[in-house]
């Protein structure tokens, strides 16, 4: 695919290194890449893709922008709170670079629509903030022998590898099972460091950038540890696990399955806030609750420096992760309320308690955020 | 003494450790002996069977347990544990 002279002046700086040139310039112009999720990691990878000249990407999202997005995600900007992530990114990819074709697909990544979405990429990027859209992301490209360039990131740790089951280990050789549901956190529960997004975004970007110009050693076999308050990089080794479900020689998994239902949990890391309706109260009605039972027990399930941010006078912390531990500092006859950020963490907490043999628990829905909007807006939400 | 690399998301249940020396001559002992030094970790890491949970995974001297000898790989003093954890943030 030649490029115009328009083309070769934006993209001289990289037709100057040999190992790019007008001919790898001119793969870029031919070559496609689908990204997944255009959250913290999409961002850096989708600006540097588009501004790389590579031809054709495509963006899935069905999420809008929040403005607790903006921390991390740079490819929106606040006027775009609101917005379709994959609208407002297309609209930031074609102002940095009108000469590439962005595809933006408004719609949750799922086993019906993802063989249809992918078959015509030439790479796929795993940008995604969730275990279902991680492992359909995998055996969609073990099943298409796509190569899956791969990044995780939670507060300062960073993951970067590329699976490639043609040539060397996947995901599933990697890590066989999902994590039992709610015991690994995700960032909207225990955050993430903005710009850890980038470093770790920017390595798959590169990665996906070399195997389109087919040029230097990929991150095939190998898995990148990175460390932001050490300023580590760690490599380890990956081989393929003769044993692996989906790319091993006695491979039972052979078609796209139900992510949602093999992890245990919906494909977003949005926060549900609920732990059904027999265990929830309303912010509302807990409002009105505290009025008529003095004696109602708040527990605080949120870690210590939550605490500054937003707290509800009187009430007790334990964090989540104690509470197991300190369970016979709760009397289990006093009627309770649990609450956390936005409702997650204490529906844990409630199992764990109604486990233990605890009736009179309740769950505080949408946590002390649903508190701060529907009941104090003097306080914040966050 | 082998050192254990701990992953963010269980340094609260280690005292905000990110590494620590633990005497162990393997890694079932290793895994064991965190386990005891810190309670609140047990539940975390280790199944009801008090196997390792399968969204961990080990790598001593940068290389995969599975390709070594698995979880009874003998450890020295100078060996650099890596425990790893999943994480789906992005
Ligand atoms: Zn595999």
């Amino acid at each position: 695919m030649e490029l115009t002279h328009e083309e070769i002046l934006r993209y001289s700086r990289h037709l100057l290194i040999p190992e790019v040139g007008l001919r790898g310039q001119e793969k870029l112009k031919a070559s496609s890449a689908l990204i997944i999720g255009t959250g913290g990691l999409g961002s850096p990878v989708a600006l540097y893709l588009a501004a790389a000249g590579v031809g054709r990407i495509g963006l899935v999202d069905y999420d809008v922008v929040d403005a607790s997005n903006l921390q991390r995600q740079v490819i929106h900007s606040t006027s775009a709170v609101g917005q379709l992530k994959v609208e407002s990114a297309k609209r930031r990819l074609l102002d940095l670079n009108p000469l590439i074709q962005v595809d933006a697909y408004n719609e949750p990544f799922t086993s019906s629509n993802a063989i249809k979405i992918a078959k015509d990429y030439d790479v796929l990027i795993d940008c995604t903030d969730n275990f279902p859209t991680r492992y359909l992301t995998n055996d969609l490209c073990v099943f298409l022998g796509k190569p899956n360039v791969y990044g995780s990131i939670y507060r300062f740790d960073g993951q970067a590898s590329v699976f490639f089951a043609k040539e060397g280990p996947c995901y599933r050789c990697l890590f066989p099972e999902p994590p039992p549901p709610g015991l690994v956190p995700s960032c909207a529960e225990g955050g993430v460091l903005g710009v850890l997004s980038a470093t770790i975004g920017s390595v798959q970007a590169t990665e996906a950038l070399k195997i389109l110009l087919g040029i230097g050693s990929p991150l095939v076999g190998k898995l990148l540890l990175y460390n932001a308050l050490d300023m580590s990089f760690d490599f380890v080794t990956l081989k393929k696990n003769p044993k692996c479900r989906v790319c091993g020689p006695n491979a039972d998994v052979t078609e796209l399955i139900d992510y949602e239902d093999f992890c245990g949990v919906p494909s977003h890391d949005h926060d549900k806030g609920s732990a059904g309706a027999d265990w929830d109260i309303s912010a509302l009605d807990l409002h009105s609750r505290l009025d008529s039972t003095p004696n109602l027990l708040l527990l605080d399930v949120r870690e210590p420096h939550e605490l500054v941010i937003s707290a509800l006078r009187g009430a007790t912390n334990i964090p989540l992760g104690q509470l197991a531990a300190r369970l016979s500092e709760l009397d289990s006859a006093r009627e309770m309320v649990v609450f956390c950020k936005s409702g997650t963490r204490s529906t844990r907490a409630l199992e764990l308690l109604a486990s233990a043999g605890f009736k009179k628990v309740e769950n505080l829905k949408g946590g002390i955020n649903a508190w701060a909007r529907d009941v104090d807006a003097s306080l914040p939400i966050y | 003494m082998p050192t254990v690399r701990i992953p963010t998301a269980l340094k609260y249940y280690v005292d905000n450790h990110s590494e620590m020396d633990i005497p162990a001559s393997s890694v079932t002992e290793l895994l064991a002996a965190l386990a005891t030094r810190y309670p609140s970790l047990k539940f975390h890491l280790l199944d009801s069977d008090g196997n390792l949970r399968r969204h961990f995974t080990v790598f001593v001297n940068g290389e995969h347990i599975r390709d070594l000898n698995g979880l009874d790989i003998a450890l020295g003093p100078d060996d650099k544990i890596i425990l790893l954890a999943s994480a789906a943030g992005g």
